[in-house]
């Protein structure tokens, strides 16, 4: 087994590179969307056999191990070969909170099979009434016998239709003060009584489905962690999630999209275009001097506070404005559906941006959430 | 200016500006200071010398501590945060910076241990149209004749010129660009100033024929352009700094205006309109303080003159905006009383508004940036 940490920084670098470049399939090469698993599953299981599908867990669990300077490499490499994302619950959210927060019997029974890809996991947290104020979320589970009986739907299920599991936090107790009486639930999606209603977004996508519960029952050796912590469990869970929400790889993405759209065109000589642009490249450039400063600290071992929001408010409003801006000097072909031939060789896809980072200011709480976060939190404002 | 070896001292020397501030230059000197139109006390400035922060960028062998960019933008985002009004970056840093890079060895003898002294202000008069950040766009010219060169020109928009004891001048010579130090009493020059919003004076200097002996010659032809490039990006991104002083003084006089002014029964701070637009201040801050800390970083290692450039232009672009941003909604946080005259956030504003026009404003900046980054290859990868 590779030590990777005792390698230095430029050899891992050069390794991850070249295999990424080798092994990577350049049809899905920055896709503008989440990889449906029939994609990706090849792709899963290269890296999968390969034993890097889970660089940042513990070799005990079957990962890399890597430390947080390696970890960093490993995510730069990834983001540099364009490599999509994958139905991934499972390794970033199920796995280290299993590894933190489960049993020594759900870590043997579920973990390997996130490593080898039979499993698939999906969230279940938001709800039809529950959204921004995740912690009035209703679903409930009630004890019965040696079972947990789960009543309720949950919605923006990212990849339901493709998962094996579900992870779902759900009210175990009407009493409590709300964030108190919430309990963290494991499900096999082929339990009867699950229902999966995939919904198209307004890119045309299914992406996210609505999930239904009725009478579904899960063993209560299921439950992680104590009855009723499910809050904090999942609170736990922030990190690398809101960094790689922050990186400025998307909004990068757009840019490049509008130079290229801008050279068909022959917008570099109108100066309302330029000022415009070059605003924006601004927001962008200076988006990874915020965001280097972060990975730096990661790399240090820090742990990351709540100022981390930040990051992601302005890498997805800069991703919006960037987006909005190739509409706009695309002009009539703004409107134009999918991709448009623009002169010889220029193919463009105007509105693919504009899609893909609408729901960035929502999803992962909201950039309003992310400005109560940091209001309370850091500037210590009142409530 | 030299790198430091260590960075060991850069605890310490934050805590001894801002012990400093706190003893000597309360904002309340700022005030009065202000009102009066005066911005450079001769007995604050030796003050400053003493601490040696006026020769911090000067080489040891001139008398000065010969530290880096690091450490001047510490002592500048210091200072102001306490609104000092004294030319610290115009002198400590541009103008040594160019006298520095210059090819005269006499002159750096001769002017530098006194800069680094506190006993001669310098300015610099590099610039003569607004909104034009390139120093070779000039129209002054040195015309040679025996023994020296007669100068001729009108200069712009010169910090610290009326405290100045003489100038470093850029006119055009020999097809090229030179420098000239010339004493503020020269005859054939005429200073004039106008009243800047912060109460500090823009100077414009007027020569007619003046004399410099070739020995006044701080720059020859054959090193005045890097000179002038290198020190104009060293004092933009120091001016950045001190934009990052102002904006991070103003917000916290706000955020402690929020949590302690009540309207409908509780603080206004509590109030979610407020709240947000004061994460968005603070946003605007940090990306401020995180372009600051790559360009302090990475200036002075940076070969490719274009890049450097870019690096400085971004400094100063997000500085300004930033800083003129949080100062005038600072004002808008406060209500009434932020737009009185007794009210701190008003001066903040004002020397928010003049720090973002020295030396390029946002939008000149980013024209400069645009030139340079609109090249294919000087995409970041």
């Amino acid at each position: 087994m590779t030590d990777y940490n005792a390698l230095s920084d430029a050899e891992f670098r050069a390794d991850v590179r070249a295999f990424f470049e080798k092994n990577y399939p350049a049809h899905l090469r920055f896709l503008p969307r989440r990889m449906r698993w029939s994609e990706c599953r090849d792709w899963y299981r290269v890296l999968s056999s390969k034993g890097w599908i889970a660089p940042h867990w513990p070799v005990e669990h079957g990962g890399m191990g890597l430390a947080p300077s390696k970890l960093i490499i490993y995510f730069e490499e990834s983001e540099r070969a364009g490599v999509g994302r994958m139905p991934d619950q499972g390794l970033t959210m199920v796995g280290p909170t299993l590894i933190r927060f489960g049993d020594a019997a759900q870590q043997r029974r579920f973990l390997p099979a996130i490593i080898s890809g039979e499993n698939i996991w999906c969230q279940g947290y938001s709800e039809p009434n529950a959204g921004s104020d995740l912690a009035s979320l209703q679903t409930s589970a009630v004890l019965d016998g040696d079972e947990f009986v789960i009543n309720g739907s949950k919605i923006w299920t990212s990849m339901a239709h493709d998962a094996t599991h579900i992870y779902v936090l759900v009210r175990t107790d009407r009493q409590a003060k709300k964030q108190e009486g919430i309990s963290f639930l494991l499900v096999d999606m082929k339990t009867p009584g699950i229902t999966v209603r995939p919904i198209r977004n307004i890119a045309g996508h299914e992406e996210f489905c609505q999930v239904f519960f009725d009478n579904v029952r899960t063993p209560r050796a299921n439950l992680v962690g104590n009855l009723n912590a499910g809050w904090t469990i999942a609170k736990g869970l922030l990190g690398f999630e809101r960094l790689s929400i922050g990186s400025p790889r998307r909004p990068f993405q757009a840019l490049e999209q509008i130079e290229i759209l801008a050279r068909a065109r022959g917008l570099w000589e109108e100066p309302a275009f330029v000022e415009r642009l070059t605003q924006l490249k601004l927001d962008l450039a200076d988006l990874e001097s915020l965001y280097s400063r972060y990975v730096d600290k990661v790399r240090r071992g820090e742990v990351l506070g709540p100022d981390v929001s930040m990051l992601k408010i302005w890498a997805m409003e800069t991703y919006q404005r960037l987006s909005e801006l190739l509409i706009e000097a695309a002009g009539e072909y703004g409107a134009f559906d999918g991709e448009v031939a623009l002169g010889d060789e220029t193919v463009v896809d105007v509105l693919s941006p504009f899609y893909t980072s609408r729901p960035g200011t929502i999803y992962g709480g909201s950039n309003e959430i992310q400005r109560n976060i940091l209001a309370k939190y850091v500037l210590k404002l009142p409530t | 200016m030299e790198r430091a070896a260590s960075s060991d001292h850069i605890g310490p020397l934050a805590d001894s500006v801002t012990d400093f501030v706190r003893r000597r230059a309360d904002v309340a000197r700022a005030r009065r200071l202000h009102a009066g139109g005066a911005e450079c006390d001769r007995d604050f400035w030796r003050a400053l010398a003493d601490m040696g922060w006026l020769g911090i960028a000067v080489p040891e062998r001139f008398g000065g501590m010969g530290l880096g960019l690091r450490e001047a933008t510490i002592v500048a985002e210091g200072l102001a945060r306490a609104l000092v009004p004294e030319p610290f970056t115009a002198t400590a840093v541009l103008a040594v910076s160019l006298i520095e890079g210059g090819d005269s060895e006499p002159l750096k003898q001769e002017l530098l241990p006194r800069i680094a002294a506190g006993s001669l202000v310098p300015a610099v008069a590099w610039q003569e149209r607004a909104g034009e950040l390139d120093p070779a766009a000039i129209d002054a010219v040195a015309v040679p004749f025996e023994g020296g060169f007669r100068l001729s020109g009108a200069k712009r928009f010169i910090a610290a010129a009326a405290a100045a004891d003489g100038f470093v001048v850029s006119a055009r010579c020999a097809d090229d660009l030179a420098l000239f130090w010339v004493s503020a009493d020269a005859a054939g020059a005429r200073l004039t100033t106008h009243r800047l919003a912060d109460g500090r004076a823009s100077g414009t200097l007027v020569l007619s024929d003046a004399m410099v002996t070739r020995e006044g010659m701080v720059a020859s032809p054959v090193v005045a352009r890097a000179a002038l490039a290198r020190a104009l990006d060293r004092a933009t991104v120091v001016a950045g700094a001190e934009l990052v002083g102002v904006m991070a003084r103003t917000l916290e006089l706000s955020l402690d205006y929020m949590r302690t002014r009540v309207q409908f029964g509780k603080p206004i701070g509590a109030f979610q309109a407020l709240q947000h637009r004061a994460v968005d201040l603070y946003l605007q801050q940090e990306l401020a303080t995180a372009v600051l800390a790559e360009g302090v970083r990475d200036l002075e290692t940076i070969a490719d003159d274009r890049a450097r450039a870019a690096l400085a232009s971004r400094v100063k672009a997000r500085a300004s905006e930033a800083a003129l941003r949080v100062t005038r909604e600072a004002i808008q946080i406060h209500g009434a009383i932020g737009f009185t005259e007794d009210c701190d956030v008003g001066l903040y504003t004002k020397r928010a508004i003049v720090l973002s026009a020295w030396l390029g404003n946002a939008t000149a900046h980013r024209r400069r940036y645009a030139r340079i980054a609109a090249r294919p290859e000087a995409h970041h990868d």
